[in-house]
């Protein structure tokens, strides 16, 4: 498909189109940081932003999601999927997106997602402020961003609009586009290219090295111990990933004791009773009963265990970790170079 | 457990927690009323009871000797005891006592001397009786009191969360006190409230205690270090809902 362009001047009648059609979900201001949320007018839209707390996950896979609702004469599924436009997405996290879509959709499909993905237009953005602890230039840098609808650039003066799918392309009924010049398409390009060098933060080495050294370091217990002599077992680094999909399941009875709903909840396996199970009769077991053992689970998820099912590692550098671990211990680079070079 | 007989017992509180069980609203609370059986409950009603009891509800913190004997009885009586508030599952803000020594002079003034004022270190009711299930909070979360009761009555294991609020906090997106130059102590409190200080922009004073094991010399170090305190302040932070747990960690 052809790339599109509109000016400046016409973006906010092509958002205020849009989201009369469907709603539209898009990074806006919260205090002093960004947040994907419905966008109620077109200027609330940021697409300044540098990160957002959560990342866009959070529309197909709620942080609290409920998944049925039960009385005395048995239950219903409470899925109610919208169609909806999820507008302004950094490439990182589409690629944490397409992760997610794999992962929810092999083997035992995941409904609960699936139905709010598939009712989802992604329109991608490119990254005009770069966040502190960014390093998305050198994780995985050989995986395509791909699975979204169309990918939206900000250039001199204006956007330049590419559609990858039916979907995408159906938006351009929204505003006042016309065909994209080459040198238009080249300056998108450019400034694509050019933001990859400006990541604060980066690792030192590929994919497979890591993924060797790092597995090659499981058993050196000292080292995860050390790594984790500050962690609070607070979950933060994985609450605020991308790529992160673990889910705890509960039931909550209303007041008459017979109805009631089941709804699931963000897990996090840095968290001291992830990994505690039954072992029946009311005895249990924890499995990564250390701090050390919790922390070098997270770091073997991202950077070695899903390499092979996802064709890269489970980290797309965002940084969200990074920012988010109040110790300052969850940095994946900082990690990953210092058993790089060890 | 169908129609279980409930009663409530106090001791050194403010009451603030039972009084949250009558903040459900007029439909709710009757239709709870259909479900539990409430036979002594002094904020609503002026009935007593010495019969055995299903559910016993204790509210506020050991600080008597004197006390003993009447939360041994209630033990006696009731098939399930829950340390219901922050007062009688660690000793709230009654532990704070624990770390002075002029607070009866601070506190009473001219009447310091009087004997009935006179009590030990206040101590969470577990240090007297066996307790079965800890309803956490100052005040308690009054619906997750009700889950801890409709655990109950379907004979299910209450689920208390063991994480921290920075869970709760995350998962509704909140702006980290830390990311605006404040401080917080979310990392190392007990979660269940649904972190609502954090969203209000206050930091979390883990009034419900800590998790089971808090990092507290890395929430001081995250104190010093991160929201500018002296190592002091920092040290002391944490005293004011959990000093008992904060002694059991050092
Ligand atoms: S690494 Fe940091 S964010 Fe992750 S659990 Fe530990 S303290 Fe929390
Ligand atoms: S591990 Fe950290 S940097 Fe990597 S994707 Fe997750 S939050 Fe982002
Ligand atoms: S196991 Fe841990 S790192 Fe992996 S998805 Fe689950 S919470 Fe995230
Ligand atoms: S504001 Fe407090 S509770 Fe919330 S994430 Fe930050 S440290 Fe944790
Ligand atoms: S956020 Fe902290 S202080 Fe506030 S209710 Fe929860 S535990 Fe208590």
């Amino acid at each position: 498909m052809t790339a599109s362009f509109i000016k400046n001047s016409d973006f906010a009648a092509f958002l205020t189109a849009m989201m009369k059609a469907a709603p539209v979900y898009g990074p806006v201001a919260k205090r002093s940081r960004f947040a994907f949320a419905r966008l109620e007018a077109p200027e609330e839209l940021r697409l300044d932003y540098d990160v957002t707390i959560l990342p866009p996950k959070k529309l197909f896979f709620p942080p609290a999601q409920d998944l049925l609702r039960f009385d005395s004469d048995g239950f219903e599924a409470a899925l109610e999927p919208e169609e909806k436009i999820l507008f302004g997405v950094h490439f990182y996290d589409v690629k944490a997106i397409d992760q997610t879509d794999l992962l929810f959709a092999e083997r035992n499909c995941d409904i609960n997602y699936i139905a709010h993905r598939q009712t989802t237009t992604i329109v991608a953005s490119n990254v005009q402020t770069v966040s502190k602890r960014a390093f998305f230039a050198t994780v995985g840098a050989d995986v395509p961003a791909k699975g979204h609808d169309a990918a939206l650039t900000s250039i001199d003066d204006g956007y330049v609009f590419e559609p990858l799918t039916a979907r995408g392309e159906a938006l351009l009924k929204f505003g006042r586009f016309a065909p994209a010049t080459e040198a238009q398409c080249r300056g998108a390009d450019k400034v694509n290219a050019d933001v990859l060098a400006e990541c604060p933060e980066k690792l030192e080495h590929g994919t497979a090295a890591i993924a060797t050294k790092v597995r090659a370091a499981f058993k050196d217990e000292e080292l995860w111990s050390q790594l984790a002599a500050d962690c609070f077992s607070c979950g933060s680094c994985n609450t605020v990933c991308p790529t992160c999909y673990c889910f705890d399941v509960q039931d909550t009875w209303h007041v008459d004791q017979t109805s009631g709903k089941r709804t699931r909840y963000w897990d996090a396996c840095l968290t001291e009773d992830f990994a505690k199970i039954s072992l029946g009769e009311g005895a249990t077991e924890n499995f990564r009963d250390e701090r050390g053992e919790r922390f070098r689970h997270r770091l073997m998820r991202k950077a070695v265990y899903l390499n092979p099912k996802l064709g890269g590692p489970a980290c797309v550098g965002c940084g969200r970790c990074s920012a988010a671990c109040t110790a300052d211990i969850a940095d994946p680079t900082r990690i990953i170079n210092q058993i790089m070079a060890s | 457990m169908s129609r279980p007989k409930v009663a409530f017992f106090d001791f050194t509180c403010c009451e603030g927690c039972q009084i949250e069980f009558t903040n459900y609203g007029d439909v709710a609370f009757l239709e709870l009323l259909k479900h539990v059986d409430v036979v002594e409950f002094r904020e609503a009603m002026s009935e007593k009871t010495t019969d055995p009891i299903d559910i016993a509800l204790v509210e506020g913190s050991f600080t008597r000797e004197a006390d003993r004997a009447k939360l041994e009885s209630v033990r006696e009586r009731a098939k399930i005891v829950i340390a219901y508030g922050q007062c009688a599952t660690t000793a709230g803000i009654n532990a704070l006592k624990n770390h002075q020594n002029d607070y009866k002079e601070f506190v009473y003034g001219d009447d310091a001397g009087q004997a009935n004022l006179a009590s030990q270190k206040a101590l969470p009711i577990s240090a007297a009786i066996k307790v079965d299930y800890m309803a956490y909070g100052c005040p308690v979360n009054k619906y997750e009191v009700l889950q801890i009761i409709a655990h109950l009555l379907h004979g299910k294991e209450p689920v208390i969360p063991n994480y921290p609020v920075c869970v709760e906090c995350k998962r509704r997106e909140t702006v980290c006190r830390y990311d605006e130059a404040d401080h917080c102590m979310g990392q190392v409190a007990r979660a269940g409230c649904t972190a609502p200080c954090p969203a209000e922009g206050i930091p979390c004073e883990a009034c419900r205690g800590f998790v089971d094991q808090p990092n507290i010399r890395a929430l001081e170090k995250v104190l010093v270090e991160r929201a500018g305190f002296s190592q002091k302040r920092a040290a002391e932070k944490a005293l004011m809902f959990t000093a008992n747990s904060l002694e059991a960690t050092q």
